[in-house]
C-alpha cells in the first residue's frame, strides 16, 4: 500500500467524506459517498500496522501523534466503522444533506479520536464529536429537539473543557501528552480528565443528557448517536484509567439504576437510552476490575467485547424502534402494540436485538457479558466487596431482559393491538437491521469451525491469547444463564397475567435533569424576579432620598430657606466683608 | 392445491416468474394493512389461549431448568451461586422486585406529558405519509 494511504487515519476519511456529503445535492452521489467512505475506512484499518505511529506532527511546540493503532483501539475503531456503514444503509431513504454529512463527520471524529496517539489529539476530536453530533438532534426540527440540542451541546462542551483543563495540568506537571494510564486520581489533571470522560460515559447523575437528546433526535440521528459518544468514553477509560476501583462501583451503580427508570418510562427511545446506560455500566465496571498493563486481561477483554457487540445490538434496537417511529409517528409504548401484523420483519429484528442484549446463549451478548461476569466473580474470591458487585451485575442482567428484551418488542409489536396498520419499514432500513441482526447472531455462535463464531471476536480482543483460553459455551454456564433469563421471563408473564405489571402510561418521568430543567430554571427565574424587584425598589429609594436631600437643601439655603429668614443674603455678604477687613487690619497692626 | 402461475423459464431454465411472484406475495401488504409474513412468522401468537399456553410452557421449562441443576456439575466461584436453583430463583425475584417497584416509582416520578413545556411532536424525518402539519411551526412532524 502507498505510504500516503498508510498515514491516513480512517476517521479523517469519514470526516472529509462527511464534509463533501454536505455539499453534494445529488442524492445518489451523496448516498454513494456515505456508503463507500466507511468501506474504504475499514480497508485502511484492516491494512494498518499495529504499534506504530503512522503519522506525527509538530505543532505549537507539541508533538501530536495523529494515527496509532494497537490491540485496544483496533476493536473499538472497527466497531465504529461497522456502525457507520450500518447507519449509512439505514439512512438511504432520507434526503438530508446536513444529516448525512453530520453523521459521517461525527462517526469520523469518534474514529479519529480512537486512533489518537496523544491526549491533545484525543481532545481535538473529542470536541469535534460534540459539535458534529448536535446536528443530529437539531435536525429533528422540533422545539423540544432545539432545546435538547442546546442542553446536549452545553454538557458536551463542559466535558471538553474539563478534559482540556486536565490535559493542561498533566502537561504542566509531566511535560508529556502521553496516553499512558494514570495510576491515581491524585495525579495532576487526572480527576478533571476522569470527570470529563465520566460525563461522556453518562455516569450516574451526569447521565440525563443521553435520555434527553437521543429520544428527541431524528429517526436516523438516534441510531447514529447510540454508537459513538458513550463507547468513545469507554475506550478512553480503558486506555487511561484501567484498574481504578472507583470505576467498579460507579459501573455497578450504572447497571442497576436505569433498570428502575426503564420499567416506568413510556417513550421507547428513552427506554433504550436507559438500557444504554445499563450496558455501559457493565463495561465501566469491567474496566475498573481490569488493571493497567497485562493485569486482569479477562476483565479488559470483557469491556472491549461488550462494547463491540453492544454497538451492534443497540444500533439494531434503535433501528427497529426508529422504523416504528418512522411509520407510525410515535415511539410511545402507550400508543403502540400489535405492529407485528404490519411490520413483521422489523419485529423479528427487534426480537433478535432483544435476545442479544439479554445475553441469551447463541446471541452476541452472551459471549461478551460472560467475560465480565467471570472476571468479577474471580475477583470475589479475594475481595468480599466484589461479591456485592457481582450480585448487582446479576440483578442488572435480569433487569435488562425486562426493558430491552421484553418491554420494547412486546409493547411495540405485540401486547394490546393499537389498531395501527402501517407499511413495513423501507427496504434500506430492513437491510440495515438484517445486517446488524446477522452480526449479532454470527458473533454469538459457538466456534464449530475454528476461528469463526465467537472466536472471531475473541481474536480481535486486546488480549487475544487470554481470550482464546476462555470457554463461554460450557454446560454450566449455558444452564445458569438460561435459568436466570427463563425464570425472569416467567416472572414477567406471571405478573402480566396477575395484572401486577406496571401499566404503560403517557407522561414524563422525572430524573436528574429535573434539577436543571425545573428546579434550576425556577431558581434562575426567582433570582431574576428578585433582582428586577430589588432594582425597582432601589431606584424608588434613591429617588426618594434624592428628593429628600434636595428638599432639605432648598429648605436651608434657598432665598426662602431657613438661613435667609433673619435677613437678606446681601447683608450677610457685607458683614462677612467687614469681618474679613477687621482680620486683615489686626494682622497688619500686629506685624 | 393448484398453481395457476404459468411455468415461465428464463434462459437458464429457472422458474423466474414464479419465484418473483412468491417474493412479491410475501412482501405485499393486504388492504387491511396485514403483511403476509406476519402470518408466517407470528401467526401462532393469534391462537386461542396462547397466553395461557405460553405461561404454562415457560413455567414447565423453568422447573426443568432448575431440576437440571441436579444433573450438571457447576463450578461456582461465588459460594451463594452454588445453591440449588440459585440463578433461576434470583432471576425470578429480581424481575419481580423491579416490576413491583415500578408501581410506587411511577406514582412518585410520573408527571404530565408536557411537564417541561417542550411540546409533543415527532421528528421531521418520519414518513411523510404519516406526518401531519405541526400547528406550532408549520413544519411537518405532528405525531400520529
Amino acid at each position: 500500500m502507498p505510504l500516503l494511504l498508510t498515514q491516513i487515519n480512517p476517521g479523517w476519511l469519514l470526516v472529509v467524506a462527511g464534509l463533501l456529503a454536505m455539499l453534494v445535492s445529488v442524492k445518489a452521489l451523496r448516498q454513494a459517498i456515505t456508503l463507500l467512505a466507511p468501506m474504504g475506512a475499514i480497508l485502511l484499518l484492516a491494512t494498518a500496522q499495529h504499534g506504530v505511529d503512522h503519522l506525527s506532527q509538530d505543532m505549537l511546540g507539541l508533538t501530536l501523534s495523529l494515527y496509532r493503532v494497537d490491540s485496544l483501539n483496533f476493536i473499538f475503531g472497527l466497531a465504529f466503522l461497522l456502525a457507520a456503514l450500518l447507519n449509512a444503509v439505514y439512512a438511504l431513504h432520507t434526503d438530508d444533506r446536513m444529516q448525512d454529512g453530520a453523521a459521517l463527520v461525527y462517526s469520523g471524529c469518534a474514529v479519529a479520536a480512537t486512533f489518537a496517539g496523544d491526549l491533545m489529539t484525543l481532545f481535538i476530536f473529542w470536541e469535534l464529536t460534540a459539535v458534529a453530533s448536535v446536528f443530529l438532534v437539531l435536525q429533528a426540527g422540533t422545539r423540544a429537539a432545539y432545546f435538547a440540542s442546546l442542553r446536549y451541546l452545553a454538557v458536551q462542551v463542559l466535558s471538553g473543557l474539563l478534559l482540556l483543563a486536565g490535559i493542561a495540568a498533566a502537561w504542566k506537571a509531566t511535560g508529556s501528552l502521553s496516553l499512558a494510564a494514570f495510576t491515581s486520581l491524585d495525579q495532576p489533571g487526572a480527576l478533571a480528565i476522569f470527570i470529563a470522560f465520566g460525563i461522556k460515559a453518562a455516569f450516574p447523575f451526569l447521565h440525563n443528557w443521553l435520555q434527553d437528546s437521543y429520544a428527541k433526535a431524528t429517526v436516523v440521528g438516534a441510531v447514529v448517536l447510540s454508537a459513538f459518544t458513550t463507547k468513545l468514553a469507554v475506550y478512553a477509560f480503558a486506555r487511561i484509567f484501567p484498574g481504578h476501583d472507583e470505576l467498579i462501583w460507579i459501573g455497578a451503580a450504572m447497571t442497576v439504576f436505569p433498570v428502575f427508570f426503564a420499567v416506568i418510562e413510556n417513550d421507547l427511545r428513552r427506554v433504550l437510552a436507559y438500557s444504554l446506560n445499563n450496558q455501559v455500566g457493565f463495561m465501566i465496571c469491567a474496566i475498573g476490575v481490569g488493571a493497567a498493563g497485562a493485569g486482569n486481561a479477562l476483565a479488559l477483554n470483557g469491556a472491549a467485547a461488550h462494547a463491540f457487540v453492544h454497538i451492534l445490538y443497540k444500533a439494531l434496537l434503535f433501528m427497529s424502534v426508529g422504523a416504528v417511529l418512522y411509520r407510525t409517528g410515535t415511539a410511545k409504548a402507550s400508543e403502540l402494540g400489535g405492529l407485528y401484523r404490519s411490520m413483521p420483519w422489523t419485529a423479528l429484528f427487534c426480537i433478535i436485538g432483544g435476545l442479544s442484549i439479554s445475553a441469551f446463549p447463541l446471541f452476541s451478548g452472551f459471549i461478551a457479558k460472560s467475560l465480565t461476569m467471570s472476571a468479577v466473580a474471580a475477583e470475589g474470591t479475594a475481595d468480599p466487596a466484589m461479591v456485592i458487585v457481582w450480585f448487582l451485575l446479576l440483578f442488572a442482567s435480569a433487569g435488562v431482559l425486562e426493558h430491552s428484551g421484553i418491554k420494547v418488542p412486546f409493547t411495540a409489536f405485540f401486547g394490546r393491538d393499537s389498531g395501527r396498520r402501517v407499511k413495513e419499514a423501507p427496504f434500506n432500513m430492513l437491510l440495515a437491521m438484517g445486517m446488524a441482526a446477522f452480526l449479532c447472531i454470527v458473533v454469538g455462535l459457538p466456534a464449530i469451525v475454528p476461528g469463526f463464531g465467537y472466536q472471531w471476536l475473541y481474536g480481535l480482543l486486546p488480549y487475544p491469547i487470554e481470550a482464546a483460553s476462555y470457554r463461554p459455551f460450557t454446560l454450566g454456564h449455558i444452564l445458569t444463564q438460561l435459568q436466570l433469563l427463563v425464570l425472569a421471563a416467567f416472572a414477567f408473564m406471571l405478573f402480566k397475567r396477575l395484572r401486577l405489571y406496571p401499566t404503560e402510561k403517557a407522561g414524563t418521568i422525572l430524573d436528574t435533569d429535573w434539577f436543571y430543567r425545573r428546579a434550576g430554571f425556577e431558581a434562575v427565574r426567582w433570582i431574576d424576579a428578585v433582582w428586577t424587584k430589588a432594582v425597582s425598589v432601589g431606584a424608588q429609594a434613591a429617588s426618594w432620598a434624592g428628593r429628600l436631600a434636595q428638599g432639605q437643601l432648598v429648605a436651608g439655603f434657598s432665598p426662602r430657606g431657613a438661613l435667609s429668614r433673619s435677613g437678606r443674603a446681601g447683608g450677610m455678604a457685607v458683614w462677612t466683608a467687614v469681618l474679613l477687613a477687621g482680620v486683615l487690619l489686626v494682622a497688619f497692626l500686629s506685624g | 392445491m393448484t398453481d395457476d402461475t404459468p411455468p415461465v423459464r428464463d434462459a437458464s431454465g429457472r422458474f423466474v416468474k414464479r419465484a418473483t411472484e412468491t417474493v412479491n406475495a410475501l412482501s405485499r401488504t393486504s388492504d387491511e394493512g396485514i403483511h403476509p409474513m406476519a402470518k408466517v412468522l407470528f401467526g401462532w401468537t393469534e391462537a386461542k389461549g396462547i397466553g395461557t399456553i405460553l405461561l404454562c410452557l415457560t413455567g414447565l421449562l423453568s422447573v426443568l431448568l432448575i431440576l437440571a441443576d441436579l444433573l450438571v456439575d457447576r463450578h461456582e466461584t461465588i459460594n451463594a451461586a452454588g445453591v440449588f436453583g440459585f440463578y433461576g430463583l434470583f432471576g425470578f425475584a429480581a424481575l419481580g422486585f423491579v416490576l413491583l417497584a415500578g408501581w410506587p416509582l411511577g406514582s412518585l416520578l410520573r408527571r404530565g406529558e408536557d411537564y417541561y413545556g417542550d411540546g409533543n411532536t415527532s421528528p421531521a424525518d418520519i414518513d411523510p405519509e404519516t406526518a401531519e402539519p405541526d400547528p406550532g411551526n408549520g413544519k411537518s412532524g405532528g405525531g400520529a
